[in-house]
């Protein structure tokens, strides 16, 4: 039951150490991993927001600015000037100066036919009147096509910008370098697999993808477009290998292109994970702290708290023993008042019978014969009884009540060898083997010398005759020590490897007339004065023995100062 | 030597006053401490031994009450308690010296005759004193 007590009390401790410092640090981490996590997110979104923005603009104005050199030329120049053999080359020459954008440049009369041309082709004279840039151009004055392969049979694409003159339109028309477009939008650049293209409304590369995908393919992830009118968009797919990307997009050319940037998730979050697998090392390290922490220090609490219980039911013992001794004494002290009343008397009758004898037979009254001397025997041990009876109230006086006493400073390495000799006989005459183990550092002791001299002299007597019953006169051994106890206090053993003294007469030893030893032999009053002097001096005695064994005697004194 | 006995016990006083004429000592009882003042008015003790526990007045009250009365009688405290207190207080109080229950005849008569012998030593001053005057 008291076992169950502590475990409730451990489990009690335990649960409430671990919880009360986890629950919060768990709150800690995982609040923090949440706006972490959210704040992250979204400040990665909006740079990728930003990057397609700023790249979306750039590519729009590269286009406006092609478009612009374009009108620059036809509204600057006529017609019939550039013509001109030459003419084209040299205003070629002037654009490429400014920007290396273009591969050619032509001019185109109403009927579709490429009157004039400089570029790398030979394609002067070539009627594109069906074709459908050609047409659109007519329409709208301005086009931009997407990629496609044309006479050349390179994918590329152009620009044309259209001009009437007195009811007849001509064209001119360059062609993009497909090479610099391409770097133009493969140059962004993010983390590991971050990258630009541009898609056609039917979801046809416009620009080479650097993970793979060449000009004028589809790529086998299905982006949905965004609405017509809808700004940045940025969402998260799974592309045909099963990999997880993040795809931002923004509308261009009049939301006929769509730009593309794209980077695998796990990249763009890498961060993220990172901050994961610290917050997940710092659960695992801080739990297994608080978790180890709680069990070292649980383990503690509820160690010495049983301590304290242990110290307090021993300390609760010597109270309850100390003061039924103490009430034991009282009593036994007014009992041997009381006895030694009618003792006297009968010690007066005594004596008075012995004189009145003594007269008789001198007188001549009285014949010596064998029932005189058997009456004189009698009285002779009615005084010898009488006189036991003195030295039993004796003793109990002396334990209820401390006879007059001088205190001085004792030195037990003085005291033991002198006591130890008074017994040496007697212990030499059993075969008991002495042992002394004075510590040189045992302090001084406060006490009256032939008190304690008693107390050591009883004990020695007992460990004898213990010794003396287990092993008759061969093989017993009694050993004493003594040494500090923590600086204040002195310890004293008796030790003896006797008979031993059974649990529950060990808890009566101390009690007055408590006695195992037969009739007449002894008065039960022995340790029980030894309580009182050690008690007296402000110490305690106490025994530890197993029955056939041996039995150990530790006093423990108060040092002297 | 005249000797008074106080006790509360009678078969005390009776049998150690047979005891003491055996020995030639004459021995006066008394059974309280009143009666022992109220004899010790009327005749002339030497030495009293005085028990400490008595009914009514006990041995210390009845000491000090004879050493108000009569300064050069000897007190000897008899207990059945030998303890420091009694003995303190009773020697405080002017007891010559004090027994402990059960006490033996010899033993008895010795210590009175010491008491005896210094109550003689005393009045042998007093008288030197008194004859110098």
């Amino acid at each position: 039951m008291k076992k169950n007590h502590y475990q409730t009390m451990r489990k009690t401790i335990l649960a409430s150490m671990i919880l009360v410092p986890i629950i919060p640090f768990l709150l800690v981490l995982a609040i923090g991993y949440y706006y972490f996590t959210t704040s992250l997110e979204s400040s990665t979104i909006t740079r990728m927001k930003r990057i397609v923005e700023d790249h979306g603009q750039m590519i729009e104005s590269f286009l406006a600015e092609r478009k612009a050199d374009l009108d620059f030329i036809i509204h600057s120049y006529r017609y019939e000037d550039l013509i001109q053999p030459g003419k084209l080359a040299e205003i070629f020459e002037h654009l490429q100066k400014n920007a290396n954008a273009f591969v050619d440049l032509g001019i185109f009369n109403q009927d579709g036919v490429h009157v004039a041309y400089h570029g790398p082709f030979k394609l002067t004279g070539k009627v594109y009147k069906e074709v459908d840039w050609f047409q659109k151009v007519l329409k709208q004055g301005y086009y931009t096509s997407d990629i496609f392969l044309g006479y050349r049979q390179i994918p590329h694409f152009i620009i044309a910008v259209a001009k009437e003159v007195d009811g007849k339109k001509w064209v001119i028309r360059a062609t993009i370098d497909s090479f610099m477009f391409n770097n133009l939008v493969k140059r962004v650049r993010i983390g590991k697999t971050g990258e630009a293209y541009i898609l056609n409304a039917d979801g046809i590369l416009q620009t080479e993808r650097r993970s793979g995908g060449n000009l004028m393919t589809k790529p086998p992830d299905n982006i949905k477009y965004p609405e017509e009118n809808s700004g940045i968009e940025s969402f998260i797919n799974t592309d045909a290998k099963g990999e997880k990307y993040l795809f931002t997009t923004a509308w261009l050319k009049d939301k006929k292109w769509l730009l593309v940037v794209r980077q695998e998730k796990a990249d763009v979050f890498q961060t993220l994970r990172a901050a994961a697998y610290l917050i997940i090392l710092i659960m695992i390290i801080g739990g297994t702290g608080i978790i180890g922490v709680a069990f070292f220090l649980c383990e503690r609490i509820v160690r010495r708290m049983e301590e304290m219980d242990s110290e307090k039911e021993s300390l609760g013992d010597q109270l309850i023993r100390a003061s039924r001794l103490a009430e034991l004494g009282e009593m036994a002290a007014g009992f041997a008042h009381e006895i030694n009343n009618p003792l006297q008397i009968m010690k007066n009758e005594q004596s008075l019978i012995e004189m009145n004898l003594a007269e008789l037979k001198e007188n001549g009254q009285l014949k010596p014969s064998e029932s005189l001397a058997e009456m004189e025997d009698s009285l002779d041990q009615i005084e010898l009884q009488i006189s036991r009876c003195a030295d039993i109230t004796q003793g109990i006086l002396k334990f209820g009540r401390q006879t007059e006493y001088v205190l001085q400073d004792i030195d037990l390495r003085n005291l033991v060898p002198e006591v130890i000799a008074l017994v040496e006989k007697k212990a030499a005459v059993h075969g008991i083997r002495l042992k002394q183990t004075l510590s040189e550092d045992t302090p001084l002791i406060h006490g009256d010398p032939s008190q304690l001299q008693q107390v050591l002299l009883n004990l020695f007597n007992n460990a004898i005759d213990a010794v003396v019953e287990r092993h008759g006169s061969h093989g017993g051994e009694m050993e004493i020590e003594s040494g500090p106890v923590d600086n204040l206090k002195v310890k004293i053993l008796v030790k003896d490897n006797g008979c031993g003294i059974s649990l529950q007469n060990s808890n009566k030893i101390f009690t007055p007339f408590f006695t195992t030893k037969p009739v007449g032999k002894g008065t039960g009053l022995g340790l029980s004065v030894c309580y009182g002097i050690i008690d007296n001096l402000g110490g305690t005695i106490n025994v530890s023995s197993e029955k056939g064994h041996g039995t150990t005697f530790t006093i423990i004194l108060p040092a002297a100062g | 030597m005249k000797l008074m006995l106080v006790d509360d016990e009678e078969r005390f006083l009776s049998s150690i006053a047979k005891l003491l004429s055996k020995k030639g000592i004459d021995a006066v009882t008394a059974t309280s401490g009143a009666e022992a003042i109220e004899k010790l008015k009327r005749q002339t003790i030497h030495v009293v031994i005085l028990d400490v526990k008595m009914p009514g007045m006990d041995g210390n009250e009845t000491l000090v009450e004879i050493k108000k009365l009569f300064p050069m009688v000897e007190v000897i405290m008899l207990t059945g308690h030998a303890t420091v207190e009694f003995a303190v207080d009773g020697l405080k109080s002017g007891a010559t010296d004090y027994l402990m229950k059960p006490i033996g005849i010899d033993d008895l008569i010795q210590k009175a005759e010491e008491a005896f012998e210094k109550r003689q030593r005393l009045e042998e001053k007093i008288r030197m004193a008194q004859a110098r005057k």
